[in-house]
């Protein structure tokens, strides 16, 4: 078991909820996060005033996957985030012991 | 209760020992936080038992209580058999009571009228108890029943809270009659909010316990002697004069607190029926609140007055349905639990036979449940309003022609003057907010009487009026409050039935937290709040709504962007297609009209694009620059949007959010402000199809055509179809030196319109005529097309009322302007003779000058963006600098907020856009001309401008 965790552009969110419905994966969790990578952010000028918006808005899209789809899931999600620019985001696998049905209390079989 | 010489703060007991109860069992607190944490308090066993040896240690739980008890009834065989026999019948009638009480309410009994049965049936059961247990003690008792089963409304699983009450010192003889009373009751499972008192007790009041205190005042004797309990009532309400006041001032804080949990608001999601504002905690405090200012002797509920605003039927029909719902919540749960969550709303909605589908049963409990909550907060408003402390010295003052300020409110002068003149109710609300005040009830009562006698164009039946009401949106602090009071007597939704099609609308979406018509009067809080931004974030949303020329327009935008959400499908459609008729009874400008309308069709378009496109990529932003075409309706629609979702729920619009929909305004307004020269109008653009199609019979396709062809194309955008056929007709046999000018007044401001030809000097000509008059140029544009044909438009005010003082103050304009621009009269001189003069002394610099260039976003120009202080012949100045380095200027935006001008050139040099090494010289002129140390205006180098 998996959990992929996922930073994409905020408009890549919609694309990539369908693109995982399609390999039958329906449960994630979705956080509104800001940071930067090697795109570290922009200047932007308003009315000759510059600033800098140094931390960019992203998502972080979690995903909890059984170990036989975690490829497919990446592949997904790569081809639906990318757009070829410096931004697009990261995705990282990280390995998950258990997990629990907190109303069921039943442990995930997976 | 607290002993002289004690230091506040301490409590002390009466006497030892006080009560085989203990003193945690005694103080029983009513508020629902604090009594959970005790409930284990409350089943401990008399503190008496440990010092005679002869029963279980002090702090045993009920389990071991029960054990006891059960070891000395062991005495008699037959005797313990028939407790068990009588407990057994008492569990049964408690549970044949609850189970008809359910069965009331499943039959829709009202649930007032349930209660006071299953009341009733507690009272019998208690009685019978008391029974078996009275003539082991010697003092007169009485039990009497407090806070809701004292009122008669005991929910099935609420707690049974009742005093024990006894005419004298508690012995051991009083301890057993209430071991006696009170562990059957245990054995039943009941919650008890039991306390026993002496009835000296109640010649002081219990300060320290303000749950306990205020439930007394809804004390009914139960059972024992009549007598004691009349004396208890006695002392209670008359041993101290002051004592109503003193319980008063334990309340208040108590709601206060209690709202404060829900954010001060009754639209919740997933109400709490008893504790939410609105609730029936709060039907209860207001009558309380008005026994303890005006009643007399015992709380009687029947007899008392209620506000005019909210009439007794009214309030009843409200207290009803929030018991109807808490007695289904208790069947359903099983338990104390009043919470009417997503989950039990459909069973709930099922319950009360409401027909449709389970979403619109749902819809249709929850509307009726903010309705029956808002009555019921704006009963408690009323009642604690009513004992706000008023400045009784100042009198009444007139504040309009039929009204005037008394008590901290505004109120109708003469009641029947204002019942026959609906026209003036406006005013009412509108001296409130220019008072800061609050309109008075008794105002709002007769608006809420006379409202059905009148049809929505009764209230604005003239242009005045129709201009008051407009000007009354203008958001400032207190409108939402002013909007609310209007909504809450109904004169907002008489004035437009549209809004009153979303009276307590509920949209099940679980994103919404509140009824479309407090979610709507909460975006015109959002902007009332960025008058005085709470944060640095905010400010600079705040600084757009101070540019916006017509910020009401925003608010009427607001008012009415979904009012479409009364149908369940496409609200934005429903909405747009609403609105016409308020245009129509409002007169509304068709520029007006259009920019509202625009507003409301757009209003989920800008988070959209925000939060669901990828506005890095320039089409995106380009594509939603055309969509808005002006700054100004993008200016609208960035805080209509961040109105809006603020209003959604108090944790929607997250900073992260703010961030996205800043940076699309951002990019939006630069697309706007300086790459539209790169976008010209072409002959087979739609909006030109459609210019043409509808020419009027003095123009020709092709005369139209012509003209338009190669100005930019947010011409097309910010001008209506009128006045783009009255430009043409303007260039109708332009000459060289001629220029074709318009003049046209708008309520305070002038624009102008010149057409002429492109010559040197032309743009800062115009400009510094203007100046030369006095006149205050706030915005404009200036453009030219291919074929050297200019298009300026000014708007600016005439301040120091020129045109008004001077009948040939226009004709004088005119000259002066034609004599200029063909060079007969050299403009030079006259603006240095006006600068000597004493208005025009330089005043303290307050803004900080910035000079941009780019040329990274128009392929055509170089972008110069100047923001400085504004001053007389500013723009005049900037334009004659340009000009002097020999660079031509096509293209201008002229923006004047307060003190502050913020203009855009697009200029180009022989070779196209500037080089780094033009830009720096051309900066270092203008900043040394901004600074006052270069008069740019004393050489004349001729260059083509326009």
């Amino acid at each position: 078991m998996k959990l992929i965790k996922s930073i994409v552009r905020p408009n890549k969110v919609d694309d990539i909820k369908d693109a995982l419905a399609k390999l039958s994966i329906s449960g994630m969790t979705v956080t509104e996060v800001r940071g930067h990578g090697r795109q570290k952010g922009h200047k932007a000028i308003y009315r000759g005033k510059e600033y800098s918006v140094s931390l960019l808005p992203k998502m972080e899209i979690e995903v909890v996957v059984p170990d036989d789809v975690v490829d497919e899931v990446i592949e997904a999600i790569i081809g639906t985030a990318r757009t070829g620019e410096i931004g697009d985001g990261r995705v990282f696998v990280i390995p998950v012991d258990y997990g629990y049905n907190i109303r069921t209390g039943e442990k995930d079989v997976v | 209760m607290r002993p002289r010489g004690l230091p506040p703060g301490r409590v002390a007991r009466r006497r030892e020992p006080v009560t085989p109860l203990g003193d945690r069992q005694r103080r029983k607190p009513m508020d629902g936080r604090r009594a959970k944490t005790e409930k284990k308090a409350k089943r401990t066993v008399p503190s008496r038992h440990q010092s005679d040896g002869t029963g279980p240690p002090a702090e045993i739980n009920l389990k071991l209580c029960f054990s006891y008890r059960r070891k000395r009834m062991r005495v008699s065989k037959t005797g313990a058999q028939e407790k068990s026999e009588s407990r057994r019948r008492l569990e049964k009638d408690l549970e044949a009571a609850r189970i008809e009480l359910f069965e009331d309410a499943r039959l829709g009994a009202g649930g007032r009228q349930a209660l006071h049965h299953f009341s009733e049936r507690i009272d019998e059961l208690l009685r019978h108890i008391f029974s078996f247990a009275h003539g082991q003690g010697e003092l007169p008792l009485a039990v009497v029943a407090l806070g809701g089963y004292g009122r008669r409304l005991l929910c099935p699983y609420s707690d049974v809270d009742f005093l024990i009450l006894f005419d004298g010192k508690i012995g051991v003889q009083e301890e057993n009659f209430s071991k006696a009373l009170l562990h059957p009751l245990w054995d039943l499972r009941l919650d008890l909010g039991h306390q026993v008192r002496e009835l000296e007790d109640f010649r002081d009041l219990e300060s320290d316990n303000p749950e306990f205190v205020l439930a007394l005042l809804d004390a009914r004797l139960v059972a024992g002697d009549p007598n004691l309990y009349d004396r208890f009532q006695e002392l209670f309400h008359r041993s101290n004069p002051q004592s109503h006041r003193q319980i008063l001032d334990l309340l208040l804080p108590l709601i206060e607190q209690r709202h404060a949990r829900f954010n001060n608001t009754f639209y919740q999601l997933e109400p709490d029926v008893k504790e939410a504002p609105g609730g029936l905690w709060d039907m209860v405090a207001a009558r309380w609140i008005q026994f303890l200012t005006t009643g007399h002797g015992k709380c009687d509920w029947g007899a008392q007055t209620v506000s005019p605003l909210s009439n007794l039927q009214r309030l009843d029909q409200a207290e009803d349905f929030l018991l109807r719902i808490r007695i289904h919540l208790h069947r359903l749960n099983g338990r104390n639990h009043n919470v009417l969550t997503h989950a039990l709303q459909e069973k709930v909605a099922d319950s009360f036979g409401y027909t449709g589908l389970p979403h619109q049963q749902v819809e249709i409990l929850m509307s009726d449940y903010f309705r029956h909550a808002r009555a019921i907060a704006r009963f408690l408003d009323s009642a604690q309003e009513a004992i706000r402390p008023r400045s009784e010295k100042s009198r009444p003052r007139k504040v309009g022609e039929n009204l005037e300020r008394a008590h901290d409110e505004i109120r109708f002068r003469n009641s029947k003057k204002a019942s026959r003149e609906p026209a003036s109710w406006l005013q009412a609300f509108r001296v409130a907010l220019n008072e800061q005040c609050q309109v008075s009830d008794t105002a709002l009562s007769l608006i809420e009487r006379n409202l059905c006698r009148y049809n929505p164009d009764d209230f604005f039946p003239t242009e005045a009026e129709r201009d008051f009401l407009l000007d009354f949106l203008h958001p400032r602090q207190g409108l939402y409050e002013r909007l609310s009071e209007m909504h809450d007597c109904g004169f907002l939704g008489g004035m437009f039935p549209e809004f009153q099609s979303v009276f307590c609308r509920v949209i099940r979406d679980f994103y919404h937290k509140y009824t479309v018509d407090e979610h709507t009067l909460l975006t015109i809080r959002n902007l009332e709040r960025l008058v005085r931004p709470s944060s640095s974030a905010r400010g600079r949303f705040s600084s757009i709504l101070q540019e916006l020329d017509s910020p009401e327009l925003l608010v009427l935008s607001l008012l009415f962007h979904d009012v479409g959400k009364w149908r369940d499908e496409n609200h934005v459609e429903e909405s747009a297609r609403m609105v016409q008729n308020v245009f129509r009874r409002l007169h509304l400008s068709p520029d007006s009209a259009r920019r509202v309308q625009f507003l409301i069709e757009n209003h989920l378009q800008m988070s959209l694009v925000a939060f669901r496109r990828d506005t890095e990529d320039a089409e995106v932003v380009r594509r939603f620059a055309a969509l808005v075409g002006t700054e100004e309706n993008l200016k609208m629609l960035c805080l209509m949007t961040l109105a809006d979702i603020e209003a959604v729920s108090p944790e929607t619009l997250t900073p992260w959010k703010e961030e996205l929909i800043w940076q699309l305004y951002v990019d939006t307004y630069n697309q706007l402000t300086l790459a539209y020269g790169d976008e010209v109008i072409e002959k087979n653009l739609a909006s030109v199809s459609e210019l043409l199609a509808d020419h009027p019979a003095d123009l020709s396709a092709s005369e139209i055509s012509s003209f338009l062809e190669g100005f930019p194309r947010r011409y097309l955008k910010a001008t209506d179809k009128e006045n783009i056929y009255r430009h043409v007709r303007l260039s109708h046999d332009i000459h060289p030196d001629e220029v074709h000018l318009s003049l046209a007044k708008q309520h305070d401001v002038w624009e102008l319109t010149v057409v002429t030809l492109d010559k040197p000097y032309l743009f800062s000509n115009i400009s510094g005529v203007l100046s030369y008059f006095g006149m205050d140029i706030l915005r404009g544009q200036a453009m030219t097309n291919p074929k050297g044909l200019i298009l300026d438009i000014f708007q600016f005010t005439d301040h120091e009322g020129f045109f008004q003082l001077n009948p040939e103050g226009i004709s004088q304009f005119e000259c002066l302007l034609q004599d200029v621009v063909s060079g007969k009269v050299e403009l030079p001189p006259l603006l240095q003779r006006k600068e000597r003069g004493v208005p025009y002394r330089k005043t303290q610099k307050r803004v900080s000058t910035m000079i941009v260039f780019d040329n990274q976003y128009s392929q055509r120009y170089t972008i110069l963006e100047i923001v400085t202080q504004n001053a007389l012949g500013l723009l005049y100045r900037i334009s004659r600098a340009i000009s002097r380095h020999r660079y031509d200027i096509d293209l201008v935006l002229i923006s004047t907020e307060g003190d502050k001008a913020i203009d855009v050139f697009h200029i180009t040099g022989k070779n196209g856009r500037l080089s780094e090494l033009s830009q720096r010289e051309l900066k270092s002129d203008l900043l040394s001309m901004l600074e006052g140390i270069y008069e740019a205006d004393q050489e004349h180098c001729p260059s083509k401008q326009s």
